[in-house]
């Protein structure tokens, strides 16, 4: 791979009111990566990819995505750099009430002037476009039902078909499975990492199951109340040493630390940052 | 470690290189609800183009309006004991008609729900019969109905608000009982309870807020209504209202207007107040009895003493509620005590009146004037609702949280409408008409201003209520404002603000009946004439208004089944 990072935060920190939602965080992503952000509901991972996106301002610290430092962007030079990072929420986020192929199109909207509803407003060489992109998440036969009538698995699918639908070079994607069944979990993960193989795509995912992100991952960044514990390749890496990052429920603060001074021992060869006793 | 499995088979809709079909075959379903609504568009441009709405009768209108304030400044007020008493008049009227409604609604609304409903289909058709046909009965006439029965006075306008009321109370308490969680019901059923037990145990605390916010609502409305009913001769502001204007006396009759104006405001920010202290709601909610109400159950405390209730806010609020409501009634029957007509011809006047009114007939050779009637009366409805759709999708746009453009705009926008709705169209059309003269502009104007604030408030909250997941997701793939309006916000509001509009046009159409009763156009005017001279013409005509409005009714149902 090129060693160019296509992400870049430096020193990034967000504060929702009392709440540190992100520390200090530093990281670099390079192009065509396959990167899992590894970490407990609330320890920051969804916040991160939202600054990502532009979704997120940080409260300081700068994050440079594509070549561009993303908190200064506005308007349409935002909208612009958004149009080439596709993103995927843990809740597909699909408009129930619209046809799945229209739902797909939607994610052309970045590259088109004005707005539009219903099928015919779209040109007819990105209708095809989407039709193809419903093929390649398997659900051509499904491109004029309401997007309400698929299952989770299938919904996620056309999300995905959207996001592909904004020619992206990043794919960002939130817990994407999290709402799903094994069966469509693995199908749908196997489908983004396809997909970014195939498109030679840079992809950031969170996920909050070990096994799922050692499997598919090739590198895997653990976050913690907000900072980055573990940063380290996929390979060669044990369930039980990721476990330690989050695998166990601390209620008090006496265990918080015992459970962070254990981790430290464990990944103490990997870990990219030490973790600060509270 | 799980296996990941194999990628998924993808078999291609068509063989490569065949033409693909890109656009989705339209369903039967959809042509017809976008033919009907069209159909309605047209109809609706046509009323305008053949009513000949125009800028220049209002043009005109303008140039009275210096006449008209020379005879109508200064106002000569009437004494503040006047007014009071003149007001209590008015709301006691507006209280115990709204009372008489709730207490018919509860019944007709278990009949009416298809989780209570005793007799299945048969007993559910017939409540929902008896709401239709209630809603469809313009409260103005029932009035004048009354009167010839009960001598003029009070008692026929609380009589007239509690039948015409019936069928929107039902109707939403009957749709608060259809959606009520079923399991505390089937717990008390499965302890043995019987059906009584079981509506008031498991189902009427459920539907208790959204009964609340129907009722305050149904108030307000009453309380608008009374201007009309003043001018079939119902007591109160209203009719001291209609004698001033008639007699074209506007100095004496104008500060009544005003007087009126000022307490529908009252009455709206009391019943706001009530609303959201009583229930904690955040409008919100799919259906208009959602709208009114959103449950809010709060967490009870643990009780300190375990035989005694603490008197926690929430209890505080409901009690006070319950108390000053008692209040109120008692003043109101006191207040309309003071002026019971004499009972003591009752059935002989029924008797009378009805053999005046039967058999219903008109004579043949008015047939043609009263289809014009008909159809003026239509006409007005529909451009009027076209205009006010227009309007208050401005006003809807810019008073949504998710759409307007800042909060301040929103805030603007959001106490305009407000405003908006404390002014009685039926007041506006009457200074419209006083300033037009007697064309349609004035009802179309008045009925279109007035709508902004029923259908501009009901699109802002459907815009607010969609799902903001889409809008998010669209946002992150870098689309504008405008293009995450319409590609996700609008397609999850439309099939409600199809709804709205449709609730509008047959709000719409009652209200330009009503038009003829304050001077305007239409077959309100007729009916009032008949009811001087010609009881049997007078019935035939309230018999045909109440199918038409049926007609307009079953029409926006079928619409409405046909986009959800």
């Amino acid at each position: 791979m090129s060693a160019s990072p296509v992400i870049r935060l430096d020193d990034v920190s967000k504060r929702f009111g009392a709440t540190q939602a992100l520390e200090e965080v530093s990281l670099e992503i390079e192009a065509g990566s396959v990167v899992v952000l590894l970490g407990l509901s609330g320890s920051g991972k969804s916040t991160l990819l939202r600054h990502l996106d532009g979704l997120e301002v940080p409260t300081s610290g700068s994050v440079e995505v594509l070549g561009q430092s993303v908190p200064e962007l506005r308007g349409r030079a935002l909208r612009a750099l958004r149009g080439r990072v596709g993103f995927i929420f843990q809740q597909f986020e699909l408009v129930g009430s619209i046809t799945v192929l229209e739902n797909v199109l939607t994610g052309a909207l970045a590259r088109l002037r004005g707005p539009r509803l219903g099928l015919p407003s779209y040109p007819k060489a990105l209708r095809e476009q989407a039709f193809a992109h419903l093929e390649e998440v398997g659900l051509a036969a499904q491109a004029f039902q309401r997007a309400d009538t698929l299952s989770g698995g299938q919904q996620q699918r056309v999300a995905i078909a959207r996001a592909l639908m904004q020619d992206p070079e990043i794919l960002l994607a939130d817990e994407p499975v999290a709402s799903l069944d094994p069966e469509s979990s693995d199908q749908v993960m196997n489908l983004i990492r396809e997909i970014g193989l195939r498109r030679g795509l840079t992809v950031v995912c969170s996920l909050h199951q070990v096994d799922l992100a050692l499997a598919w991952a090739d590198r895997i960044v653990g976050l913690r109340h907000g900072r980055v514990v573990l940063d380290t390749p996929a390979e060669g890496l044990s369930k039980e040493q990721v476990m330690e990052i989050y695998g166990r429920v601390a209620t008090s603060t006496a265990e918080i630390a015992a459970l962070q001074d254990e981790l430290l021992e464990t990944v103490a060869a990997i870990a990219a940052e030490e973790n600060a006793a509270r | 470690m799980t296996a990941i499995a194999p990628p998924r088979a993808s078999a291609p809709a068509t063989p490569p290189g065949a033409p693909r079909r890109t656009l989705a075959r339209p369903s039967g379903r959809v042509l017809t609800a976008a033919a009907l609504l069209l159909g309605l568009g047209v109809a609706a441009i046509w009323s305008i183009v053949d009513l000949e709405v125009g800028l220049n009768q209002l043009e005109r209108g303008l140039a009275n309006a210096g006449r008209f304030l020379q005879r109508t400044v200064p106002f000569e007020w009437p004494s503040l004991g006047d007014v009071l008493w003149l007001s209590a008049m008015t709301l006691a009227i507006v209280v115990l008609g709204t009372l008489l409604a709730t207490v018919i609604s509860i019944p007709v609304a278990y009949l009416s729900a298809a989780n209570t409903s005793p007799g299945g289909l048969v007993t559910r058709l017939l409540g929902r019969l008896i709401g239709i046909v209630s809603r469809a009965t313009p409260d103005a006439f029932l009035a004048l109905a009354f009167a010839m029965i009960i001598a003029q006075g009070a008692l026929p306008g609380i009589l007239a608000l509690g039948l015409h009321s019936v069928g929107m109370i039902s109707k939403l308490t009957a749709d608060a009982i259809e959606q009520i969680d079923e399991g505390p019901r089937l717990a008390l059923r499965a302890a043995g309870a019987t059906k009584a037990q079981e509506f008031w145990g498991g189902i009427w605390p459920q539907i208790l807020p959204s009964v609340i916010a129907t009722v305050l609502h149904r108030a307000d409305i009453n309380l608008r209504a009374t201007v009309v009913l003043g001018f079939v001769g119902v007591a109160g502001l209203g009719l001291e209202l209609s004698l001033g204007l008639k007699s074209l006396n506007y100095r004496e009759g104008i500060p009544y207007a005003i007087i009126m104006f000022a307490l529908c405001i009252v009455f709206e920010i009391i019943a706001t107040s009530v609303r959201s202290t009583l229930l904690g709601v955040r409008p919100s909610g799919r259906s208009l009895g959602g709208l009114l109400a959103r449950r809010t159950v709060p967490a009870a405390p643990v009780a300190v003493d375990p035989l005694k209730q603490p008197w926690t806010p929430e209890r505080r609020r409901l009690a006070g509620f319950s108390r000053s409501s008692i209040v109120v009634i008692i003043g109101a029957l006191a207040v309309i005590s003071t002026s019971l007509p004499n009972f003591s011809l009752f059935w002989q006047n029924i008797g009378i009146a009805l053999n005046r009114m039967l058999p219903p007939q008109i004579d043949e050779a008015k047939w043609g004037s009263v289809a014009e009637d008909f159809l003026i009366t239509i006409q007005v409805g529909l451009a009027a609702t076209l205009v006010g759709v227009i309007l208050s999708a401005v006003f809807g746009v810019f008073a949504a949280r998710n759409v307007a453009p800042n909060p301040t705009v929103r805030g603007i926008f959001r106490l305009l409408l407000v405003v908006n709705r404390g002014i009685p169209e039926l007041l506006l059309a009457f200074f419209l008409i006083i300033l037009t003269g007697l064309g349609a502009t004035a009802g179309v104007v008045a009925l279109a201003i007035g709508g902004i604030g029923l259908l501009g408030k009901l699109v802002a909250d459907s815009l607010e209520e969609v799902d903001p997941g889409p809008e998010r997701a669209l946002r992150a793939t870098g689309a504008t404002r405008a293009q995450i309006f319409f590609a996700a916000t609008l397609p999850q509001a439309a099939p409600a603000i199809v709804g709205h509009v449709l609730y509008l046009l047959d709000t719409n159409v009652r209200a330009s009946s009503l038009l003829g009763v304050i001077g305007g156009a239409g077959i309100g005017f007729t009916i009032l004439q008949a009811s001087r001279i010609n009881h049997q013409e007078m019935l035939a005509l309230l018999i045909i208004m109440v199918f038409v409005v049926l007609a307009i009714e079953a029409l926006s149902s079928l619409i409405r089944s046909l986009v959800k």
